[in-house]
């Protein structure tokens, strides 16, 4: 109980932590290309179902820092701030 | 997406508007009554308009106006040319945006348009009144561009430049072609819908030429000085088509000094300013465009043909109650792309939420991705990510986006997969 509690605690202070950024504008985009529907089709794309914020996160910002190659998602996440990638990372996870 | 992982993704953005909402109680500022968003277009734009004010406030009710019960994309349309795909694999339907989002869709034409009482007339008669309207009707065509070539020359010469009769056209005109033949294919000066989409469809024609009639060619006749990914499409026609030999498939030519003026129908000749004469078997013109008619009739474009509007919010400069998104509306630096109609739907639809919340409208973010095929197992693409400058004017981030890496053969292949992968995640995304 106590440990569910201080779970709840910490992911709304980690929601909080991003109140200012309004995730969705950006987030919306990322739909475009990743769908759910990958999960049914042999797609290239990779769904973003399933990863966790800290992952997508993480992957956000080795794809801005050119810590992994890739073709497409480099060129994109330096349009970002850190933050605003935390930001997007936190509400995919959640959508 | 599966019906489990929609409901989902509906109760999160209820929980979501929860939040927004707390203590608003529902849309208080229209007396109980529930906001109706109209969208007229149902292109990408305004699928996806419709499709996300519905997840982003189940209270809003949603009306999708579109003439054709089945829309026929334009992206994947250059596929036909190079045998990959029929018109049936790029035809969508409305049903998921009825079934799963609640969309009223009505089949018919809008006949007029009342801004001061903010109501709608159909063809059919009905009439439909808005809290807020969203317009995505794309394209038309300017006519009086080039002597001789209008709407009843276009039966025989197809622009091809809405998917549909008029590229089943086009490509039946290609197999017809006796080996040897040339192709003339004319293009516009900016802006126009889908910048790289003629170089594509050159690559794609070139394809099937190589194997069925490879002495043919095609004399791309260009406004423009350069191109859309220009680097990348004349790497991938000197791979694969002989670009720049005597043999070459495919031929650029600018005329940016020397505009076409005149289309000789009997002798299927095009002659410019300074009187140079070109001669195809297979003749693809592609004429300059403005805003669809409606919003040209509407008073919703100005002198360039094209509608402005205050990107943040996609509202019309002549009327704050109408809002205009995709190939119709002036956002450039944004080029008009399905991709980029689907990217300002979004942005206009939590604009919309918001004003009709009396909320503030949140930061726009805007995106563009525009994959070409040159070949079969070859892709080449162009990003853009777009914000506000400090002078309210859309700009491109800095640093971010451009143009495929020199592609070596894998890369190529990759984004060529990537291509195909996008079309249909897009079509997800906006219809499904």
């Amino acid at each position: 109980m106590g440990y569910v509690s201080a779970a709840l605690l910490a992911s709304a202070l980690s929601s909080m932590a991003y109140a200012e950024i309004d995730a969705r504008a950006m987030a919306f985009n990322c739909w475009n290309c990743h769908t759910d529907s990958n999960l049914d089709a042999q797609s290239s794309i990779p769904s973003l179902k399933n990863l966790s914020a800290q992952q997508i996160q993480q992957a956000l910002l080795d794809f801005k820092y050119d810590k992994r190659p890739a073709t497409l998602m480099p060129r994109l996440a330096k349009g970002y701030s850190d933050t605003e990638l935390a930001a997007v990372a936190e509400y995919l996870s959640r959508h | 997406m599966t019906g489990l992982s929609r409901r989902r993704f509906l109760q999160g953005f209820a929980g979501v508007g929860a939040g927004v909402l707390s203590g608003c109680g529902g849309l208080p500022f229209f007396s109980g009554a529930k906001a109706h968003v109209v969208v007229v277009g149902g292109g990408f734009g305004g699928a996806t308009a419709a499709k996300y004010l519905r997840l982003l406030d189940a209270n809003i009710q949603v009306t999708l106006i579109e003439p054709k019960a089945k829309y026929i994309t334009c992206p994947g349309s250059n596929w036909l040319f190079a045998g990959l795909a029929g018109l049936d694999q790029l035809t969508v339907d409305y049903q998921a945006l009825q079934d799963k989002y609640g969309i009223k869709l009505l089949i018919d034409r809008v006949s007029s348009l009342d801004a001061g009482q903010r109501r709608l007339r159909l063809a059919g008669g009905q009439s439909v009144s808005y809290d807020r309207l969203i317009m995505s009707p794309g394209i038309d065509f300017r006519w009086d561009a080039m002597a001789g070539y209008d709407q009843a020359a276009a039966e025989q010469f197809p622009h091809a430049w809405q998917a549909g009769p008029q590229t089943l056209m086009l490509a039946r005109q290609l197999q017809a072609m006796p080996d040897g033949g040339v192709v003339l294919l004319a293009v516009p000066a900016d802006p126009y819908r889908c910048p790289p989409g003629p170089y594509e469809r050159a690559s794609m024609m070139a394809y099937w030429l190589k194997q069925h009639k490879p002495r043919s060619k095609i004399l791309i006749l260009d406004a423009k000085r350069s191109f859309s990914k220009q680097a990348l499409f004349e790497a991938g026609w000197t791979k694969h088509y002989g670009y720049g030999t005597a043999n070459s498939l495919i031929e650029w030519h600018s005329l940016a000094d020397n505009p076409l003026l005149e289309l000789d129908k009997p002798n299927r000749v095009l002659t410019s300013e300074f009187g140079d004469r070109f001669r195809g078997d297979v003749l693809n013109i592609i004429p300059p465009q403005t805003a669809a008619y409606i919003a040209l009739q509407q008073g919703l474009a100005d002198s360039t043909g094209w509608c402005p509007v205050r990107p943040l919010t996609g509202q019309s400069l002549f009327d704050d109650f109408i809002h205009v998104i995709g190939d119709a509306a002036h956002y450039a630096p944004i080029p008009k792309s399905a991709f980029a109609a689907n990217s300002e739907a979004k942005a206009c639809a939590l604009a919309v939420t918001s004003l009709l919340n009396q909320t503030p409208v949140p930061e726009a973010h805007w995106l563009n991705t525009c994959y070409s095929l040159i070949a079969p197992d070859h892709g080449i693409s162009v990003a853009g990510v777009y914000k506000l400058d400090a002078a309210d004017a859309i700009a491109p981030v800095k640093g971010a986006g451009g143009v495929s890496a020199r592609a070596d053969a894998q890369v190529a292949a990759a984004e060529a997969d990537y291509t195909r992968a996008v079309y249909r995640n897009l079509i997800a995304d906006t219809f499904g």
